[in-house]
């Protein structure tokens, strides 16, 4: 008995380090959001709990769903597009064809340049009186005059997303042909024995074996580019007229920029909650696809 | 007419020449073995017959049409994999049926032949099974049945048993077997096993460092070795070698001075050999405890008793390793002298360059 105890009490002291990590970093300003989401909490010394206020408030003026629709809009081009040239990206690269080496070196940049200098790198080619893209675009007679493309709505939206999936591809597409790579040449050279093209090859064994990276990255993907913030903030703060704020933009704006930290808090604790559904999704994913590989 | 004909087939990697310059002919209904040590080619020349390797130099003629430039498809061939190479996520009928599908056959005909494959194969109760769930052997009989449907004129076996265990092994060697007499078609095996090879082919094919040793049926290898390395690849316990000066040749005997051994006289019609290094090989089987024209006193280092036969491992005074195998459970123990004879009919005799002296 006493025995049993001390290897308890022994494991306890083994996890505390980690325990108290995680309790003082996670645990703790979970729950104090969680707390001042019930209140009216702002630049004043002392606060009221409000009871549900803050979330009849967000849900119930019309605005906050609108931002709800449109993060969901921005992520859902955003990871697409991030898999689609991902994929792409990895079948190119894990084509064997000269200089392959080097092709995969330059896939790295985006991924390598310290975010923010990639990002103020956009903003000057959005940019409509210096920036490349409208450059280009009006030399080779495309446009008329010069566009801004983060000063309007429209544009600003994908934008963002461009540069998002810039900054995203070179995770997805290293991810990718690790994946590619990992299928075992036999199998291709079985099909290609037995009379199966490339894009036979392709289509019935290569995307089905990856099926499980595909389903894993565009999970991880979802959960990090709902909550992506740098790459909006920097190019367009949210605007024009709040058409690239997502919900994390959103909930910056309020508890920062306005001061209200209890709303700002509840909009935080609605980001939380979908992300720990998409984590649940993907937790439940990674436990499914382990059970099917090991029968 | 020869189903396959190889001539003169060469393979280079880079600088390294992995395949030089074979010559082979199939002919058809033929089981050809292609077996060798590690790294010898063997692999390498199956995957240029399958047109998984370019052919650096020579030609491949299957059917009479040199197939050099022609993909694996239309070269009327169908290969087994060593591992395998099942697809995990289809069924075991739509692996089967992969070639069929790829060859958009109507259902029906598919359905007809994966069935029929299956049948042969006794999976006929897994069709709806996935690999994973499979034992290894119906894992590999899958990988044929992938390979009957295409009726093929040449099947090709890459190791096909090496991931198996010893029993499993032997129990899909005769099932190989029994499927080539009904099949009737022709089946080139690569192995690195020579039991494999041995018990298997209609012909073998040594190969050593990408060259052909040897050619021939089964006992003619055992019998008639044409070289060294033939004769200790094929046999198992592999051949004894005793090395030795050829003292004389009058054109109806060779006589041999094996140092500390003594002299052995082996009827050859050579007459050129006096002088030369020769090597001597006599088969651990061919050795008696009954005495023999040539007896040869040692001391076993370690004896292993199988029920069925009885192994002695020693040294000779020339320091080669000397092997005996006896049947049934003689008193043999290990450091415990022995006499051990056998004729000198038995007995093989290779010249300086380990060409066999017949």
């Amino acid at each position: 008995m006493t025995s049993t105890r001390s290897a308890t009490l022994f494991a306890f002291a083994l996890l505390a380090p980690a325990l108290i990590y995680i309790l003082t970093i996670v645990a703790y300003p979970l729950v104090d959001t969680i707390v001042l989401s019930f209140t009216n909490a702002s630049l004043r010394q002392d606060y009221d709990f409000v009871g549900w206020a803050n979330y009849q408030r967000i849900f119930g003026a019309g605005n906050f769903t609108e931002v709800i629709i449109r993060t969901f809009i921005w992520t859902f081009f955003s990871v697409s597009t991030k898999m689609v040239i991902g994929m792409l990206g990895a079948v190119l690269l894990n084509a064997a064809i000269p200089g392959q080496a080097l092709f995969r070196i330059l896939t790295m940049p985006p991924w390598i340049v310290p975010m923010a200098i990639g990002i103020y790198m956009w903003a000057w080619m959005y940019n409509g009186q210096f920036g490349m893209i409208s450059g280009l675009l009006e030399n080779f007679g495309i446009t008329n005059g010069p566009i801004a493309w983060l000063a309007y709505g429209n544009t600003a939206f994908w934008a963002t997303i461009v540069t998002d999936v810039w900054i995203g591809v070179p995770m997805v597409t290293i991810y990718f042909l690790a994946a590619m790579q990992s299928i075992p040449r036999d199998l291709h050279e079985a099909a290609w024995t037995d009379g199966a093209g490339r894009f036979y090859r392709f289509r019935r064994i290569t995307v089905p074996l990856m099926v499980p990276a595909i389903i894993t990255m565009s999970l991880l993907s979802l959960i990090a580019t709902f909550n992506s913030f740098d790459i909006i903030w920097i190019l367009t703060q949210g605007g024009p007229s709040g058409s690239t704020t997502t919900m994390i933009i959103d909930t910056y704006k309020t508890a920062i920029g306005s001061r209200k930290y209890g709303e700002g808090a509840a909009r935080a604790v609605v980001i939380s909650l979908f992300v720990t559904a998409f984590c649940i999704v993907y937790f439940r994913a990674v436990r499914k696809l382990q059970q099917g590989e090991a029968k | 007419m020869s189903q396959l004909s190889l001539k003169r087939l060469e393979k280079s990697f880079n600088e390294a020449r992995i395949i030089k310059g074979i010559d082979l002919d199939v002919s058809e209904g033929e089981f050809v073995v292609f077996v060798g040590p590690s790294g010898c080619g063997k692999s390498t020349l199956l995957r240029m017959i399958a047109g998984l390797e370019d052919v650096s130099q020579g030609e491949i003629e299957i059917g009479g049409r040199v197939v050099n430039d022609l993909p694996p498809v239309q070269r009327g061939i169908a290969m087994v994999f060593q591992s395998y190479a099942l697809y995990p996520h289809m069924s075991v009928y739509e692996n089967i049926a992969f070639p069929l599908r790829v060859e958009k056959l109507p259902q029906p005909e598919v359905d007809k032949r994966v069935q029929a494959a299956a049948k042969v194969l006794q999976l006929e109760s897994r069709l709806q099974h996935r690999p994973g769930q499979l034992s290894g052997g119906q894992r590999q009989r899958v990988a044929i049945g992938r390979a009957i449907v295409r009726q093929p004129k040449i099947f090709l076996f890459d190791e096909p048993l090496s991931n198996l265990d010893a029993a499993l092994r032997s129990e899909m060697r005769i099932e190989l077997m029994e499927l080539h007499k009904r099949l009737g078609s022709t089946m080139i095996y690569v192995t690195h096993d020579q039991i494999e090879a041995m018990t298997m082919a209609d012909k073998i094919v040594v190969l050593n460092a990408g060259e052909i040793s040897q050619v021939g049926s089964p006992l003619d290898l055992y019998h008639k070795p044409d070289n060294l390395f033939v004769a200790g690849f094929i046999g198992s316990p592999k051949m004894n070698f005793i090395n030795g000066k050829a003292r004389a040749a009058n054109g109806t005997t060779v006589t041999v001075d094996l140092g500390a051994l003594g002299t052995i006289e082996l009827p050859r019609t050579s007459t050129d050999i006096a002088g030369q290094d020769v090597t001597v090989g006599i088969r651990p089987e061919h050795l008696s405890l009954n005495g023999g024209q040539f007896t040869i006193d040692t001391t076993p280092n370690i004896v292993e008793h199988l029920g069925i036969h009885t192994i002695i491992y020693s040294t000779l005074p020339g320091g080669e390793p000397f092997t005996g195998l006896f049947e049934g459970n003689p008193d043999l123990e290990d450091g415990k002298p022995v006499r051990v004879g056998f004729d000198a009919a038995q007995a093989h005799l290779f010249d300086t360059r380990g060409l066999a002296i017949y």
